[in-house]
């Protein structure tokens, strides 16, 4: 097993803002709502580990429950299944329009995030002796890792499907196939999917014995989540229906059949969450040590930031699998 | 399969538990007439003393002892049974190496392995598939220190006694070393080097300094050590488009430290921001299958009757080769020259 930290460091303003992020996290919100209203499935249990999930905290009025084995944190009640297939589709659409921080930070957000991302992928590829391989791409469409992707020499082909079609079909079934992969990436596809459980089984049964799994994704277990919980405003749904912890993901992972070979946590933006939360609302209650912190000057918080990383508390989650 | 191994100590431990638990060893034999048969949990999978060795019903054997002895052994191994394991060093010196050489040119579709099991760790392995086209690009020098500080028995042991072991640091630790070397770069030469005794008087060298050059004109360094009061493991490679650094080292006392791999990219010439001092990306390894993988590919070599992968014959002679120049210069007086 292998861990991965970085001393890359970039702002918060340059993927994601707290300040701009009000905007089109209310439209998710408002969107899951009225997604809500044609019919909900109720989650009862976790699916990790199958027990049933305690009250944990509500988000604008939605439940969120607690798996009591891993801390894993999961939406309620969820919209029916093709109504939620059409939500992420509708919010995906939000992120792709121009007034929206997603557009206008697109350049620093491939900076950022979607070329170390793609770095990521093929080292750990290059470490299993990969070259030239098919990928599946699995995320709600459009995507702007995709463009990415399509410039990646070590890529033969990649496919991208969106996560509900794949968990929606039965798995093994021959309509849910298409041709074998030898890797998927699920870039916080996860965190949205309605059957995390059944997708990574669809996504499995399309890779051979040794298949690559990439999955990123924030963690409840991650320090910002941990000291902010529903009070941290980068959770909502349909984005963070569910917010696995470290320990969930991990246990999801081996459940559908995948042997993690990376597990990290190379967040860089805790603290400075944690910091856009108490600027945006001063009354907001902290620790002791927590404001001690947060008060503290630059290099002791990149020393904390780092230390996050080093021990998988961070709360962006990256990790890599291997098919079983 | 059957397996043999000569010698219960240190080595020989490690491999028995690797063997216990590969799904193709039915059976393991331990030879060891320095064990007390009585004191000893082997039970019946010790050899009583005196009992003839069981040549015919064995499928493989691993030679764990002591480097005075493990030519003579791996000779007759090869003769007896064709498939040997044999830990590192390749015997004592040029002379014991030629005699395996010798054996090994007489027994056709042998099998035979040196224990080189570094190469394997998890860092040394992700470094390799870094470097070169579509990573870092093409090696421009390396430089490894491997050392320990000795320990309060290190006069008494018998690889500081040149009679029984051959040499010192350079031939017990450093070939580790010389044998990644060779890994990244290939046959080396030595251009200049370095030996002292310079703490504990053993009559072997307890440091070694050695500057070698690939085919191709690559520079390597190399320090081991004997007096490196921290324990410490680091292999740095530098490469056209970045550098790798692999420090800290799995081992059954953990006191190399995390093993890890620092990765640092070379920034563009026209980056302003902190040019020089490149952010860097650290792998930290908790997990060394290094044992396993090198008895796993030795045995499935031995099943498909070929010849394995890693540890060859070949690689061997190329490291002795490099000591056998280095020793040949002797040890340097400290305070003295040459």
């Amino acid at each position: 097993m292998r861990s991965v930290s970085t001393e890359s460091r970039f702002p918060l303003q340059a993927v994601k803002p707290l300040a701009e992020l009000g905007l089109y996290r209310q439209r998710c919100l408002e969107a899951t709502r009225r997604a809500g209203e044609g019919g909900i499935v109720r989650r009862q249990v976790s699916p990790v580990s199958g027990k049933r999930l305690t009250p944990w905290g509500r988000i604008s009025g939605m439940d969120y429950g607690r798996c009591p084995e891993t801390g894993s944190l999961f939406l309620v009640d969820m919209p029916q299944a093709e109504r939620w297939q059409a939500l992420l589709t509708e919010v995906s659409r939000f992120r792709q329009e121009p007034e929206g921080f997603h557009k206008r930070l697109e350049r620093s957000r491939a900076d950022h995030v979607h070329e170390p991302k793609v770095r990521w992928m093929e080292e750990a590829l290059r470490f299993q002796g990969r070259s030239r391989v098919r990928l599946l791409e699995v995320t709600t469409g459009p995507s702007q890792l995709t463009p990415w992707l399509a410039f990646c020499p070590w890529l033969e082909a990649v496919e991208t499907m969106e996560e509900s079609a794949l968990a929606g079909g039965t798995p093994g079934a021959d309509g849910n196939g298409g041709p074998p992969v030898d890797a998927a990436i699920l870039p916080e596809s996860l965190d949205r999917s309605d059957h995390p459980v059944r997708l990574l089984t669809v996504v499995g049964q399309r890779m051979p014995r040794g298949g690559i799994l990439f999955v990123t994704g924030l963690v409840a277990s991650g320090y910002d989540m941990a000291v902010l919980g529903a009070k941290n405003l980068y959770l909502y749904p349909p984005d963070r229906a569910n917010c696995f912890s470290l320990t969930g993901l991990t246990r999801i992972l081996e459940r559908t059949g995948f042997m993690p070979q990376e597990i990290s946590t190379p967040g860089v933006l805790d603290l400075e969450i944690v910091r856009a939360h108490k600027q945006a609302e001063p009354g907001l209650t902290l620790s002791g040590f927590d404001r001690i912190l947060m008060d503290s000057d630059l290099g002791t918080r990149e020393s904390f930031q780092r230390f996050l990383q080093e021990q998988s508390l961070s709360s962006f989650a990256r990790v890599v699998a291997k098919k079983l | 399969m059957h397996c043999l191994i000569f010698g219960y100590g240190y080595m020989g431990q490690i491999r028995y538990q690797v063997l216990a638990n590969h799904p193709e060893v039915k059976r393991i034999t331990v030879v060891d007439p320095g064990l007390d048969s009585g004191r000893s949990r082997l039970g019946e999978r010790l050899l009583p003393p005196g009992s003839p060795i069981p040549w015919e019903e064995v499928d493989a054997v691993f030679i764990c002892t002591p480097n005075q002895v493990s030519a003579s052994l791996c000779v007759e191994a090869l003769h007896r049974c064709g498939r040997v394991f044999c830990e590192k060093p390749p015997g004592r010196n040029a002379e014991d190496l030629a005699r395996i050489q010798e054996a090994a040119g007489e027994v056709p579709n042998h099998t035979l392995v040196f224990g080189f099991n570094h190469r394997l760790h998890p860092a040394i392995q992700a470094a390799r598939a870094l470097v070169g086209e579509g990573g870092l690009g093409e090696i421009l020098y390396v430089k490894g220190t491997y050392g320990k500080s000795g320990g309060v028995r290190y006069r008494e042991s018998w690889r500081n006694r040149p009679e029984i072991s051959g040499g010192g640091i350079l031939l017990d630790q450093g070939i580790h070393l010389l044998d990644l070397f060779h890994l990244f770069l290939g046959p080396l030469k030595v251009v200049d080097s370095v030996l002292v005794d310079s703490f504990w008087k053993c009559g072997v060298e307890d440091n070694a300094f050695v500057l070698l050059r690939s085919r191709e004109g690559i520079p390597a360094f190399l320090h081991s050590s004997a007096t490196l009061w921290k324990h410490t493991f680091e292999l740095s490679i530098g490469c056209r488009d970045g550098y790798l650094t692999a420090c800290g080292f799995l081992s059954k006392s953990g006191s190399y430290g995390r093993e890890q791999l620092v990765i640092g990219r070379r920034q563009f010439e026209d980056e302003a921001m902190a040019l020089g001092n490149p952010r860097e990306e650290v792998i930290t390894f908790d997990r060394d299958d290094s044992w396993k993988e090198e008895v796993d590919e030795f045995l499935a070599a031995v099943k498909e009757g070929r010849p394995a992968t890693h540890g060859t014959l070949e690689e061997a002679v190329g490291v002795m080769e490099v000591i056998r120049e280095v020793y040949a210069a002797g040890l340097t007086p400290v305070g003295g020259s040459r």
